[in-house]
C-alpha cells in the first residue's frame, strides 16, 4: 500500500500544471459553494433572529387554544404551575417576556383606528428586542406607570402626540368590556408598516387591568441560553405542564408559514448549489478523462508487468483523493478568512429599492454572511465526495482496459 | 535442457477489423531453459502477437501455451496476473519504466508486488543495477537517464525477480548502436549468469547476430527455426 501511495502522490507532481489546475477548480468550487451557502445561511440567520427577537422568542407557553384562536378569552393564567415549570428549567432559559395583547379600537376626538394593544414589561422587551431604541419622541414607561407608548403610524393617523390622550375600546376577558383613557408618553417608529400603523403599548399590569384579565397572559415568551435546545426544552416543559390547559411551542411551530418559506427558498438555493456542484464535477471529469487517455499506455504496461487491476485502480483513486483533498482544504483555508471577515463586516446594500425593501422587512440592509463551521464542513465534504465520484471514471476504465491495446497505444 | 515454454498449434485471428487478420497460424514451438532466441520477421509477421500470447497478455484464438506444466491460454485473468508476476519478465521497446519511481524503485517494483522481504529486494535490485552498470544511478528517475540507461534499468527490472523467462519486444529498436551493443552484452551476460531464457522479437540485425536460435515468422507462421552454435 505504501508503494501505491508513493506512486499516486508522485504521479500528481509529474504534471504540476495539470494537478494545480485541477486542484484549483476544486478549490474555486469549494469557495463558491461555501460563499453561496454562507450568504444564504447568513440571510436566513438574520431573518430567524429578527423573527425570534421581534416576534416569537425561542419558545412560548400559551393557553392550549390560543394558537388556533387568538382571543383574549384564551389568555393563560400565569399561576404557580407555570412559574414552577419555568423555574425548573432556569438553566436553559435566559429570561422570560410576558405579554398580554389584543385588537381594540383607538380613538382621539372623532378619529378612530384599529390598533393592536400589547401589555409589556419594558425592561424585558428591551432585553429581547431593544424596543426603547425605536422611540422617536417622549419616553418609555416603566412597569408601574400607566401611560401608553404608540407607534408613529398610529400617532399620525389619530393626530396624536406626546401628552395627548388616547382612548381605547375593546373586548376584555370573557365578554368584559375593555375601555380606558391613556396619556401618550412616547412614540415609536417601526420599519414594518403593519407594526408602525397598529402598535400601542401599555405596561403589563395596566393592560391586564384594561382587558379585565389580572394575572393572565396571552403568551409567556422564553429566550433560551442555547436555541439549538429549543425542541428538547419544549418537549420537557410540555411533559411537566397540564396539556389540557397549556401548550409549549417553538418559534417554528408558531410561524409555520415562515418555516415553509425558508424551506421553499432552501430548495431553490439547493438547485443553484447543485448546478455549481455539477459544473465543478464536469471540470474535474474533463481533467480526469484527459489524464486517463494520456496514460492508457502506461496503465497497460503496469498491468503487463504484474500490477493487478485493483492496485492500479487504487493508484487512480488515491490520485483523485489527493488532488480533491488539496483543492478542498485550500478552498476552506482561503475561503474561511474571507467569509469570516464578511461575517464580521457585512457588505452594505447600496441599491435604494432593495435597501428599502429589506428595511421594510425589519432587517439590516446588508449582505450578511454566516461563518457557521457546519457550512464549511458540509460544502467541503460534498465537493470532496463529488470529486471522488468523478474519480470512479478512471477506476472503471482500469477494469475494462485491454492490456495489449493500451500498451501498444 | 528443461522445456520452459511449449506452444501447440497456436493461432490468433483478429476479427475486429474489416477483414479477419490471421496474426498467428498454428505455431508450435518449444523453448528450453537458458535459450537466447530471436523471433524475427517483417512487420506484421506476428512477432509481437506471439510474445503477447506467450506472455499471457493476449489470448490465442486456438492452441495452447504450456508454461511450467500449466496452459495459460485457458487461465482466468485473475490467476494469469499472478502467474505473469511470478514467472515472466517483460522488456518493452519504449522502456516503459514507471516515471515517478527511481531506478532502484523500478527494479524493486516487481519484487515488491511479489511481497519479497525488503532487505532481499534492495540487495537484489542493487546487484542487478550493478550488473547493468548503473550502480551510480540508483536514486535517479527515468527522465534523467538516457534511452540506453533506461532500457538497462528495464532489463534489470525484468530479471531481478528471477522469472522463468524474459520476453523482450524489440528492446534495441530505440537505441543507438553503442547503447544497443551495451544492452546486448548485458543481456547475454545475464542470460549466462542467471540461466534465464530470453526471447526477443526484433528486426535488429545486431540482435539476430547474437542469438543462438533464430525463429523466422512469415504471415503468422514459422518459416524457419535455426540454431547457431555461437558464444553470444
Amino acid at each position: 500500500m505504501k508503494t501505491l501511495l508513493t506512486i499516486a502522490w508522485r504521479n500528481l507532481w509529474r504534471k504540476k500544471r495539470r494537478t494545480l489546475i485541477t486542484a484549483s477548480s476544486v478549490m474555486f468550487a469549494t469557495i463558491l459553494a461555501i460563499a453561496l451557502m454562507s450568504i444564504i445561511e447568513g440571510w436566513k440567520d438574520e431573518m430567524v433572529e429578527s423573527i425570534i427577537s421581534n416576534t416569537t422568542g425561542h419558545l412560548q407557553i400559551q393557553d392550549v387554544l390560543y394558537h388556533d384562536e387568538s382571543s383574549i378569552d384564551h389568555a393563560l393564567e400565569y399561576e404557580e404551575e407555570v412559574k414552577q415549570t419555568v423555574a425548573k428549567y432556569g438553566d436553559d432559559i435566559k429570561y422570560t417576556v410576558p405579554r398580554i395583547e389584543g385588537f381594540c379600537l383607538g380613538a382621539k376626538d372623532i378619529g378612530t383606528r384599529g390598533v393592536f394593544l400589547t401589555g409589556i414589561l419594558p425592561e424585558k422587551e428591551n432585553r429581547m428586542n431593544d424596543l426603547s431604541s425605536r422611540l422617536i419622541k417622549g419616553e418609555m414607561f416603566s412597569a408601574d406607570d400607566n401611560y401608553a407608548v404608540i407607534a408613529e403610524g398610529v400617532a399620525t393617523q389619530l393626530e396624536l402626540s406626546t401628552g395627548d390622550t388616547l382612548v381605547l375600546i375593546g373586548q376584555g376577558f370573557q365578554g368584559m368590556t375593555a375601555a380606558g383613557k391613556y396619556k401618550v408618553g412616547g412614540i415609536l417608529e417601526f420599519p414594518l408598516p403593519e407594526q408602525n400603523n397598529t402598535m400601542v403599548y401599555l405596561p403589563l399590569k395596566e393592560a391586564q387591568y384594561f382587558f379585565a384579565a389580572p394575572d393572565r397572559l396571552n403568551r409567556l415568551i422564553m429566550m433560551m441560553e442555547d436555541e439549538r435546545e429549543a425542541d428538547r426544552l419544549a418537549q420537557q416543559m410540555q411533559n411537566d405542564l397540564d396539556d389540557d390547559w397549556y401548550t409549549v411551542k417553538t418559534w417554528e411551530q408558531l410561524m409555520p408559514d415562515k418555516v415553509a418559506a425558508f424551506e421553499a427558498r432552501d430548495a431553490q438555493v439547493k438547485v443553484f448549489v447543485w448546478v455549481l456542484y455539477i459544473v465543478a464535477g464536469f471540470g474535474i471529469l474533463g481533467t480526469v478523462i484527459t489524464m486517463m487517455h494520456e496514460r492508457l499506455r502506461e496503465f497497460g504496461i503496469l498491468l503487463s508487468i504484474g500490477l493487478k487491476r485493483t492496485q492500479l485502480a487504487i493508484i487512480c483513486m488515491l490520485e483523485t483523493i489527493f488532488i480533491s483533498f488539496i483543492g478542498v482544504i485550500t478552498g476552506v483555508v482561503v475561503g474561511f478568512p474571507v467569509i469570516y471577515r464578511l461575517h464580521k463586516n457585512p457588505i452594505p446594500i447600496t441599491d435604494d429599492d432593495l435597501k428599502e425593501a429589506i428595511i421594510d422587512f425589519g432587517l439590516e440592509p446588508v449582505f450578511s454572511f454566516s461563518a457557521e463551521p457546519g457550512i464549511f464542513i458540509y460544502q467541503a465534504v460534498t465537493i470532496f465526495l463529488i470529486a471522488i465520484i468523478v474519480g470512479l471514471y478512471p477506476v472503471q476504465k482500469v477494469f475494462r482496459l485491454e492490456m495489449t491495446d493500451s500498451a501498444s497505444n | 535442457m528443461e522445456t520452459v515454454i511449449k506452444t501447440n498449434n497456436l493461432s490468433k485471428v483478429y476479427t475486429d477489423t474489416a477483414v479477419p487478420v490471421h496474426a498467428l497460424r498454428s505455431v508450435s514451438l518449444e523453448f528450453r531453459q537458458g535459450e537466447f532466441t530471436a523471433i524475427v520477421g517483417p512487420s506484421g509477421s506476428g512477432k509481437t502477437t506471439f510474445l503477447n500470447v506467450v506472455g499471457g497478455l493476449d489470448k490465442p484464438t486456438e492452441g495452447h501455451v504450456i508454461i511450467d506444466g500449466v496452459d495459460i491460454a485457458t487461465m482466468k485473468e485473475s490467476k494469469l496476473f499472478d502467474f505473469r508476476l511470478r514467472h515472466i519478465g517483460f522488456v518493452f521497446q519504449a522502456y516503459n519504466l514507471i516515471p515517478v519511481l527511481t531506478a532502484i524503485e523500478n527494479v524493486s517494483f516487481i519484487m515488491l508486488l511479489q511481497n519479497r522481504p525488503k532487505a532481499e529486494m534492495e540487495e537484489r535490485a542493487k546487484q542487478m543495477l550493478e550488473q547493468v552498470g548503473l550502480s551510480d544511478k540508483l536514486n535517479v528517475r527515468p527522465a534523467k537517464l538516457s534511452g540506453g540507461q533506461q532500457q538497462r534499468v528495464a532489463v534489470a527490472r525484468a530479471l531481478a525477480s528471477k522469472p522463468d523467462f524474459v520476453l523482450a519486444d524489440e528492446p534495441t529498436a530505440n537505441l543507438d548502436t553503442e547503447s544497443a551493443f551495451n544492452l546486448l552484452d548485458i543481456m547475454a551476460k545475464l542470460n549466462k549468469e542467471e540461466n534465464i531464457t530470453l526471447i526477443f522479437s526484433t528486426h535488429d540485425q545486431r540482435v539476430i547476430e547474437r542469438a543462438r536460435r533464430v525463429i523466422t515468422l512469415v504471415d503468422g507462421a514459422v518459416d524457419k527455426d535455426e540454431t547457431f552454435n555461437r558464444e553470444n
